[in-house]
């Protein structure tokens, strides 16, 4: 694990009770952190500026980032993004994202 | 090819009945390959084909010596009537706007700035540098100096300041191109402040050219100049001067594990008979094609890719992002030119496989005949992927390198394709596996040829005993081209690369050499030493992750603060595919006795490999803690 990322998570598996992982980080958490580590270190909060700013038309990330960070978040919280819904209208800013993502059926992190 | 086939059997007396009789007789005699390939390119040249090569060393043969010819006249050349009428280049930004050239038009522009350029003062051996994206602008201005026999060199304008400068300073050049700027992905990101700076510190340059809009530099006394101005100058070149099979045509960087990067020069003629036998023969390229190679202008496939005008196909050109403004935008592309061979990378197959993007759902493809795919190792399973989400093709994969300025490795109209495997070794080129002192066509090894061939480079600038480039390819095992790559030769006649076996990186398609790291993080605060590997991930984007291990002055944690502030350095110093993945805190990092940091022994013990050198190492212990190390591993599937 890299210094100051977000925590491991083998025995989420074992989490069967749809309650919340509090070992996981949220969503906001995750996706800025993500950002920083690959893209705008230590600069996205502040690039970012409010949850509605598009990551598209504000240069914070391209579509192929976007792919990127959707699989850091299958990962992370083990769920799955069905790719006809990975569109500008869900993953377009830091709020759509942490909105969709807490929808998730399989979402188990902290609301 | 075929026809080349039977054209070979009449030169040799005998049938040539399938592609290993070719190739055989390829390496069997040289010098009859050769000519019988540079007698049926149609290649315009003067002078006598003999001899053919002076001798057979590895390193010392040169190829032609009585022969001229010119590398633009060859690309510009109507290769039947009505050529110049048809498209040679069209050229797309990722906004939409798209810009065709006719062969006639091309032509006409390349020779208009070729006098100007002339005017200018650039002939023969004159350095040409060059800032651009990919776009037409890049190639009029390549084919313009080409044509009067200056050396050309290109970077893309998204390398960082410090690449950049320890690449033209060694390349000294007369002349610079550039653009002001470039657009990835919706944003506009302007390059004046990098390009003042590197201007200000070429004391060779005495002309500034901008491609496009105004540079507008700061504080900058070399005149400045405007293609468009300069292509309505006058007169044009009126012809061609031909040089010789060895004068130099293109200069291309490489990095290694020391050092600065390689400034690796490349010949004229080895170059273009070369690429015509990959591009015409091995890729099956012609005047009904129609190319697109994803590539920048700083990447050797941008030249590759060039040269399929001498096959008088048609090349596509993308200044901007695959996925702008929607995921698929290449996609619409290629289909909207109707590109027959698209060329790409492990990577891109992997975005489009991740994000979902099936071809597919797309349309049928009727032109698109052959994917070409370098840059990385293209897995078993994207081969499986890409016939069933996108159409049964052959698939392509190719390997060389910028040492060679083309393949080593690559496809063939005439075999089959097995999922993970180039098709075959490029003709006349004796590709073998050297395994324990022992080389053979078949079996698994360090990638090294046993015979000259023509596109072997010329030598280093600033390298003039050549110690340097002997060093670099031949003196690791003397009376072989030793290439820095693992492989694996079957007895089908196909290849596997395994990947490099001599320390540099290849992350996400991009070669970097581990010194540009080192030298971008020298007196960081709180480093002491450092070291980049690249490790094998299949999950990841192009197959494999840049590591780097760190090895940090007491006190200093490996904090989060710590960690991005260095990213952001490699980021803004070197580039984007500069920055790890990973950084792992480690007591040391393995040196030799002489003191040489050894990746390869890293490298090894990363991968779990029995550690080859173990014994040349001065520290071995640090080789356990990098086997062992938690932060290395890598998350389960």
């Amino acid at each position: 694990m890299q210094a100051g990322s977000s925590p491991h998570h083998k025995t989420a598996d074992a989490n069967f009770a749809m309650t919340a992982d509090t070992r996981l980080p949220p969503v906001r958490k995750l996706v800025i952190d993500w950002l920083d580590d690959n893209h705008h270190f230590g600069e996205a909060e502040q690039l970012i500026g409010s949850d509605d700013r598009s990551f598209l038309e504000n240069g914070i990330l391209d579509s192929l980032g976007f792919v990127q960070l959707v699989l850091h978040i299958e990962n992370t919280y083990r769920l799955k993004v069905d790719r006809k819904t990975l569109t500008p209208a869900n993953f377009d800013s830091l709020g759509k994202i942490v909105a969709y993502i807490s929808k998730h059926p399989d979402y188990q992190g902290p609301k | 090819m075929a026809q080349f086939r039977g054209d070979c059997a009449v030169v040799a007396g005998r049938p040539l009945a399938d592609a290993a009789a070719l190739q055989a007789w390829s390496l069997a005699e040289p010098r009859a390959f050769w000519r019988a390939l540079l007698e049926r390119s149609g290649l315009l040249y003067e002078g006598a084909l003999e001899p053919v090569r002076d001798g057979d060393d590895v390193r010392a043969a040169r190829y032609f010596p009585a022969l001229r010819l010119n590398y633009a006249e060859n690309l510009l050349r109507s290769l039947r009537p009505g050529d110049d009428a048809q498209p040679a280049v069209i050229g797309w930004t990722e906004e939409g706007a798209r810009t065709l050239l006719t062969r006639g038009q091309l032509r006409s522009k390349v020779l208009a700035l070729a006098g100007a350029l002339r005017a200018l003062g650039i002939g023969p051996g004159d350095r040409v540098a060059c800032m651009s994206s990919n776009a037409p602008p890049a190639i009029v201005a390549c084919l313009a100096a080409t044509a009067l026999g200056a050396v050309w060199s290109t970077v893309a304008p998204d390398l960082g300041t410090e690449a950049t400068r320890d690449r033209f300073a060694q390349l000294e050049p007369k002349l610079l191109f550039a653009v002001a700027g470039y657009r990835h992905h919706g944003a506009g990101r302007p390059v004046r402040d990098k390009l003042s700076a590197l201007v200000r510190e070429l004391p060779s340059l005495r002309h500034v050219i901008a491609l496009g809009e105004p540079l507008q530099l700061a504080g900058v006394a070399v005149p400045e100049y405007s293609m468009a101005a300069l292509l309505q100058q006058g007169p044009p070149l009126q012809q061609y001067p031909r040089l010789p099979f060895d004068h130099p045509l293109f200069v291309l960087f490489s990095s290694g594990t020391t050092g600065k990067p390689k400034a690796i020069v490349h010949s004229l003629g080895g170059t273009l008979l070369e690429h015509w036998k990959e591009l015409r023969l091995h890729s099956d390229l012609s005047s009904d094609d129609v190319l697109y190679f994803h590539t920048t202008c700083g990447w050797m496939m941008w030249n590759w890719q060039l040269s399929a005008l001498a096959c008088g196909t048609t090349i596509v050109l993308l200044d901007g992002s695959v996925s702008f403004p929607q995921s698929d935008a290449l996609l619409l592309l290629l289909m909207r030119e109707r590109v027959s061979v698209f060329g790409t990378s492990p990577a891109y197959l992997q975005y489009l496989r991740d994000a979902g993007i099936s071809p597919r759902e797309l349309g049928d493809w009727p032109a698109l005949r052959a994917i070409q795919s370098t840059g990385s190792i293209l897995f078993d399973a994207q081969y499986h992927w890409v016939k069933e989400h996108w159409k049964h093709l052959p698939i392509q994969s190719i390997s060389g390198g910028t040492d060679v300025l083309g393949c080593l490795v690559l496809g063939h109209p005439e075999l089959p394709v097995h999922a993970g495997e180039s098709q075959c070794v490029s003709l006349g080129i004796d590709v073998q596996a050297l395994d324990g002192g022992n080389t053979a066509r078949v079996g698994s090894g360090e990638l090294v040829v046993a015979n000259p061939f023509p596109s072997r480079p010329l030598g280093f600038l600033h390298d003039a005993d050549g110690a340097r480039c002997r060093d670099a390819y031949y003196a690791a095992h003397p009376g072989l081209w030793t290439h820095g790559d693992f492989v694996q030769l079957t007895a089908h006649g196909s290849a596997r690369i395994l990947g490099r076996s001599d320390g540099t990186l290849n992350v996400k398609g991009v070669r970097i050499g581990p010194a540009e790291i080192y030298a971008i993080l020298q007196g960081f605060p709180g480093l002491i030493d450092c070291m980049a590997l690249e490790q094998q991930a299949e999950k990841e984007l192009g197959g494999s992750r840049l590591v780097l291990l760190v090895v940090l002055a007491d006190g200093q944690a490996l904090d989060r603060p710590f960690v991005l502030k260095l990213k952001k350095e490699l980021s803004q110093r070197g580039s984007p595919a500069h920055v790890p993945a990973v950084v792992a805190k480690v007591a040391s990092v393995p040196v030799t006795f002489s003191g040489k940091k050894s990746e390869r022994a890293a490298t090894d013990a990363l991968h779990g490999r029995e550690v080859t050198n173990r014994a040349a190492i001065k520290n071995p212990e640090c080789l356990d803690e990098i086997a062992g190390h938690a932060d290395l591993r890598l998350a389960e599937a």
